[in-house]
């Protein structure tokens, strides 16, 4: 387990630039919705990622953030590095910033509804269809594709529907241009 | 078989100028440069010496679509990317070709969520679909030979049958 | 920043083109153009937002997201060893040292060990993936800038290590063989033979773009001193890697923090002042050759043994027991459905990757699939030192530092 330090959201400033003033790096901010974990505390924490160099730690910063919408003071002031990522923990998590020049989303377009972190965000799963679908199949060469009876449908296994004449799949796709040359269709 | 043929009526003449014009048209396909992710390293390695796509005249990437021909989507779609994608498409023009590269640029892929076009065939039309991840240099020229095949017949248009998908 | 018209007329006179400024004001030549997402240099689909007066880059924004793939969305729904098939994607020039990481934070939750080969057969894979990352930067940095051969010559040596990738994990790109516990399968026979061949030929062709570049005059303008960052600005910004480096922050977690067995070999660290591409250059030059002296540490120390951690609630029993024991295939039936669960509680590892700091935060409620993973990606932290590079330069200047900064979009959007 790392090194952890838990702050509310109004010590977080002072803190900040204490640590600063120490050797502390931030090397990474992320937004964490801690819905689903047992233990009391706020929803939303900034999760901040230490370094001290000279002495080789680490340190994780945890800032509850608090309100609605939760809200954290920015620490870009200390540590222009935390930029674009408080950035996108506001974009994908939705904790507010105070004092960021220029919060807006940062992954997810612009005009984009919602936090897609957060717990009761959905993962968004499109459901794969399988169905069947006409098949587009040379019967001669040269036959133009655009004529419509060239049109073969397929079952769901991929089997061709029967019709009249249906030819038969081909093995592979260089056995078509090798029957091109004049085999019977099969 | 081809456009002239199509448009004026098929004989000895218009056939073999159609030929001629598909046979000029596979041999110097030039892709747009829209290579997005993992794949994009792919395709980027079958112009290098080892799987040499200069062999089919395809080294020339072009970067202004204006100037190309084949659209290779190599790589996951984005949905903020997904209007860029359109735009790049709409701007090359007639006759273009599509190869969707990989299996995110063909169904979503491995991801399948929020944040991903689920193919790129529900933005433009696709020609020929190369599976992988990323798909094998190899593999992408097999696509891409398959796809002149296709031109080789005339098919430029083929994609705008309605194929339910 | 705004640059006052008297001094762009006076840089233009000492610079001898005097005679053609009429007259100059600064505001009518400031046009805000937009380079990218689809764009030749760009590296990807990186966004700029570009503020120019003239050629001269006034102000660059740069905006991302053309590539958010909601990967750490998506390792919520995955099972704690599936979540390595998704990390793998995200910087897709370095897909070992994604796992790795992943794998670190995951094991130091587990609190499990990881068997001295299947260390070394890690450092291995890393050090190689390593290597050919920075085959493709010097690809793309000579082509970027011109030098369209460097790429050739890069991907050409790039090929012989993914062949070895292939040998060993069976894939090119995004192997998904590193997981928590270790790696997935042992070396296969031959693999000594084959990382010989490759430790014979790498030096000389690294020596080969050493002649075709490092002291190329024309490459020599167009980088020193150009994309210059300065040592604080680079603490300030947090900027790792060889972008550090190169400013004289002398930071390797590789040797400050070692992971895996990196405390038992020897290796040096390139560290350069001027902070310039030129400097980056060298840098990871240097690093190359560096990689080359890891691999041969390993390759001849590396230990018999296990390759993964075989606690059988961890890694699938190795299949010919599953014809013997029914315990095995209980815990094969478990692992494969279910998966294990990881202890609660968060965990953050860092690696060095080519890009920089690769950090992995890790948080588990105790069940069989992440709850929180967020990765640190290098490219995306680093990418807010590229204002600070090219505000006051040339476009042309602004192409050389992106690709010296080495961006790999797929980690900056995850």
């Amino acid at each position: 387990m790392p090194e952890i330090l838990r702050l509310a959201a109004s010590e977080w400033a002072d803190r900040a630039s204490s640590l600063r003033s120490e050797g502390w790096v931030a090397t990474d901010l992320c937004g964490l919705d801690r819905l689903g974990l047992v233990g009391d505390g706020a929803r939303f924490e900034v999760v901040v990622q230490l370094l001290h160099m000279e002495t080789r730690r680490r340190l994780t910063v945890h800032v509850a953030a608090e309100g609605d919408p939760p809200t954290v003071p920015s620490a870009v002031g200390v540590w222009p590095a935390v930029d674009f990522p408080e950035r996108e923990a506001y974009d994908l998590v939705g904790i507010h910033f105070d004092g960021h020049p220029n919060l807006r989303r940062i992954m997810m377009p612009d005009e984009w509804e919602g936090h897609p972190l957060r717990k009761d965000y959905g993962v968004g799963k499109v459901p794969v269809e399988f169905r069947p679908q006409p098949f587009l199949q040379i019967d001669a060469p040269g036959q133009a594709t655009t004529s419509v009876h060239a049109a073969r449908e397929v079952d769901h296994l991929g089997q061709p529907v029967p019709g009249d004449d249906t030819p038969a799949r081909r093995e592979s796709n260089w056995s078509r241009s090798g029957a091109a040359e004049g085999e019977a269709q099969e | 078989m081809g456009g002239v043929s199509d448009a004026v009526g098929a004989n000895f003449i218009t056939v073999q100028l159609d030929k001629l014009v598909n046979w000029a048209r596979k041999s110097s396909l030039w892709p747009a440069t829209f290579g997005l992710a993992c794949c994009a390293i792919e395709m980027m390695a079958t112009t290098m010496p080892r799987h040499d796509l200069a062999r089919f005249g395809m080294e020339a990437f072009r970067a202004s679509p204006r100037q190309a021909d084949l659209m290779i989507v190599a790589g996951r779609v984005a949905q903020k990317m997904a209007p860029v994608l359109r735009q790049i498409y709409d701007q090359m023009t007639e006759p273009k070709w599509v190869i969707s590269m990989g299996v995110c640029a063909s169904s979503g892929g491995v991801f399948n969520n929020y944040a991903l076009v689920q193919g790129v065939d529900q933005i433009v039309p696709v020609d020929v679909y190369v599976p992988g991840c990323p798909p094998r240099p190899e593999m992408l020229m097999d696509g891409i030979m398959l796809l002149h095949e296709r031109i080789k017949r005339g098919e430029y248009d083929a994609r705008r049958v309605p194929t339910g998908a | 920043m705004t640059i006052e018209a008297e001094r762009i007329v006076e840089r233009f006179e000492q610079g001898g083109h005097g005679a053609f400024v009429e007259s100059f004001d600064a505001r009518e030549e400031r046009m805000t153009i937009n380079m990218g997402p689809v764009h030749p240099a760009t590296h990807g689909v990186l966004r700029l937002l570009l503020e120019l007066e003239g050629e001269t880059v006034v102000r660059c924004e740069p905006i991302i997201g053309y590539l958010h793939t909601g990967m750490e969305k998506e390792c919520e729904d995955q099972n704690w060893r599936g979540a390595t098939t998704i990390v793998t994607r995200m910087d897709y020039l370095a897909p070992f040292f994604n796992e790795l990481v992943y794998s670190l934070a995951v094991e130091e939750l587990l609190e499990c060990d990881v068997p001295p080969r299947g260390q070394y057969i890690r450092m291995l894979l890393c050090e190689l993936n390593r290597l050919s990352s920075h085959m493709v930067w010097f690809g793309t940095q000579g082509l970027d800038m011109g030098a369209m051969s460097a790429m050739f010559y890069g991907f050409r040596e790039r090929e012989m290590i993914l062949d070895f990738f292939e040998m060993v994990t069976g894939l090119r790109m995004n192997h998904q063989f590193i997981h928590p516990g270790g790696v997935w399968e042992d070396l296969p026979d031959g693999w000594d033979d084959a990382l010989e061949r490759i430790l014979d030929v790498l030096p000389g062709r690294i020596a080969e773009y050493e002649d075709l570049l490092s002291y190329n005059p024309v490459f020599l303008e167009r980088t020193k001193g150009v994309g210059v960052i300065s040592r604080d600005e680079v603490l300030a910004l947090a900027a790792s890697g060889p972008i550090a480096r190169a400013a004289g922050v002398d930071w390797d977690v590789r040797r400050d923090m070692p992971y895996d067995a990196y405390g038992e070999l020897e290796f040096d660290v390139p560290v350069e002042d001027a902070g310039d591409v030129y400097a980056r250059y060298q840098v990871r030059m240097v690093e190359m050759r560096e990689s080359l002296r890891l691999l041969r540490q390993i390759a001849d120390r590396m230990p018999d043994g296990d390759h993964k951690n075989m606690d059988p609630k961890l890694s699938p029993p190795p299949r010919p027991e599953l014809n013997r024991s029914m315990e095995a295939v209980i815990h094969h039936f478990k692992l494969m459905t279910q998966g294990y669960t990881v202890p609660a509680g968060e965990a953050y590892r860092v690696v060095e990757s080519p890009r920089g700091e690769l950090g992995c935060y890790v948080v588990s409620d105790g069940g069989t699939s992440p709850y929180r993973v967020h990765v640190r990606d290098p490219s995306f932290v680093n990418l807010q030192s590229l204002p600070v590079m090219v505000e006051e330069g040339m476009i042309a200047d602004l192409i050389a530092s992106i690709a010296s900064i080495d961006p790999v979009l797929g980690g900056v959007d995850r």
